[in-house]
């Protein structure tokens, strides 16, 4: 269990939808006073708990490829987008756990890029858009299918939450995943379907 | 109808941010065409909130809030006196509407062609605005300069096929993986036929000869591991002037 369960001085909410309710998601408050009213001590509480996370987050997936000091830098980048960004946040998609990960993914893989001098053809945000979001009946199961997620991730064997990890922490492919952890990649392959279909994530191939 | 899907290891990888930018450029058009891969790209995405939220969390400079708070600050107050439209196009904040504009450009006798979003810095004007390499009466193809510098070890060639109604591309091999997206139209090879929003992936030593519908152009959006060899000689002895023009069209193909 993760500390912000566990803690009920941190904000609350409950997110109930046509009838499907939700565990509440106790930073989802937090980002609409920032994106309401700018409000700096809400901010600042994020900003407490994220931060520290973004930053480890960010030296896990680039110690192989660049000096960690680093991290730091970017993790005030990864911050300054979730404040600019605090009104895109939809908390019927996904809870904020998640699209604070998808900021973080987004500004590790542009410093990547920017540190390797490629050309800007492409914007990482046109890529990885927070997208013509599913059918609404599909998004309000959405945040249903993320606890279904995080709880079966939970009881992943060993080396089935490793791959997993390796792949979304580390940022590693299915190949270098591999190449580490000396597998053939079609075990890596299948040891990820296998989790994924844990997870009732079920990709056809 | 769709019927070819990104596999688990390409959708993992996207999720995950650990696909080659021409890989990930392929797998976010389809995602454009395909509620279903949407929905679970963002069930991945799920993995790393959680992994996120586990991880020990590690000590940030004492002073790195208040500092975070004196560039905001900075930027809020020099974005006043510019002007806050540039701010929002700087941080994503309205980049839809700029996606749709994009997506009703006309090209090629004014038919409206649906470009993905993720080549829209790249086409800016729209298609006919790209440099074009014709071979043949039925095929062009325009080069993209995707990474073009990066990963030479393993170096993918990303471009934009156009094969006209009825069609045929040249029976080639490949000595790597092939990603085809089809954007518009629809193809045929002895697998299969496909038609649009399909991601089509052929991989090393398999052969083909995909041939266009024949009331339709078809524009593809194609991701190669390395050059492809046509197998009928004419097109092998045309090859080296081939990759020397579409070399030097992709370079004109780099946004200013």
């Amino acid at each position: 269990m993760s500390d912000e369960e566990t803690d009920m001085s941190k904000p609350q909410e409950l997110s109930v939808r046509s009838g499907l309710s939700l565990e509440p998601d106790p930073w989802a408050p937090s980002i609409r006073s920032v994106a309401q009213s700018s409000d700096r001590q809400a901010f600042q509480r994020l900003y407490a708990h994220f931060a520290p996370l973004i930053k480890a987050f960010l030296a896990k997936g680039m110690s192989a490829r660049m000096d960690r000091s680093v991290a730091e830098e970017m993790t005030q980048e990864v911050m300054l987008k979730v404040w600019k960004k605090a009104g895109s946040f939809n908390g019927s998609k996904a809870s904020v756990n998640t699209w604070i990960f998808t900021i973080a993914r987004n500004t590790r893989i542009d410093f990547i890029r920017r540190s390797q001098r490629a050309d800007r053809t492409i914007e990482i945000e046109d890529i990885w858009h927070e997208a013509d979001s599913p059918e609404p009946l599909v998004e309000m199961q959405q945040r249903r299918l993320e606890v279904i997620v995080r709880q079966a991730l939970d009881t992943l064997p060993v080396e089935q939450a490793l791959v997993l990890e390796k792949a979304f922490v580390e940022s590693l492919s299915h190949n270098e995943i591999a190449e580490a952890l000396g597998l053939p990649l079609g075990t890596v392959k299948s040891r990820i379907r296998l989790a994924l279909s844990k997870l009732q994530i079920l990709i056809d191939r | 109808m769709i019927s070819y899907h990104p596999d688990s290891r390409f959708l993992t990888d996207f999720a995950s941010a650990n696909l080659q930018l021409s890989e990930a450029v392929c797998v976010s058009a389809h995602l454009e065409f395909c509620g279903k891969c949407r929905a679970h790209v963002q069930q991945l995405t799920y993995i790393g909130g959680h992994f996120l939220a586990r991880l020990q969390p590690e000590t940030l400079a004492e002073d790195s809030f208040e500092h975070l708070m004196g560039r905001i600050e900075a930027h809020e107050s020099s974005a006043q006196s510019v002007s806050g439209a540039d701010l929002s196009a700087d941080y994503g904040g309205s980049s839809r509407s700029v996606g749709n504009t994009q997506r009703t450009e006309a090209a090629r006798g004014g038919a409206s062609i649906p470009l993905p979003r993720a080549l829209r810095r790249l086409s800016q004007g729209g298609l006919q605005n790209l440099g074009w390499v014709q071979l043949g009466k039925e095929l062009r193809v325009a080069p993209l300069p995707i990474e073009a510098r990066v990963h030479k070890a393993h170096e993918r060639e990303t471009a934009i096929y156009d094969i006209k109604a009825g069609g045929r591309m040249p029976e080639h091999e490949h000595r790597g993986e092939e990603i085809t997206v089809l954007l518009r139209g629809s193809f045929s090879d002895a697998e299969g036929s496909y038609s649009r929003g399909d991601f089509v992936v052929r991989n090393a030593g398999e052969a083909h000869q995909p041939t266009a519908t024949l009331d339709m152009d078809c524009l593809c959006l194609v991701s190669l591991e390395r050059s492809v060899r046509p197998r009928y000689w004419f097109y092998r002895l045309l090859e080296p002037l081939v990759q020397y023009r579409l070399h030097k069209v992709m370079s004109r193909n780099l946004p200013a």
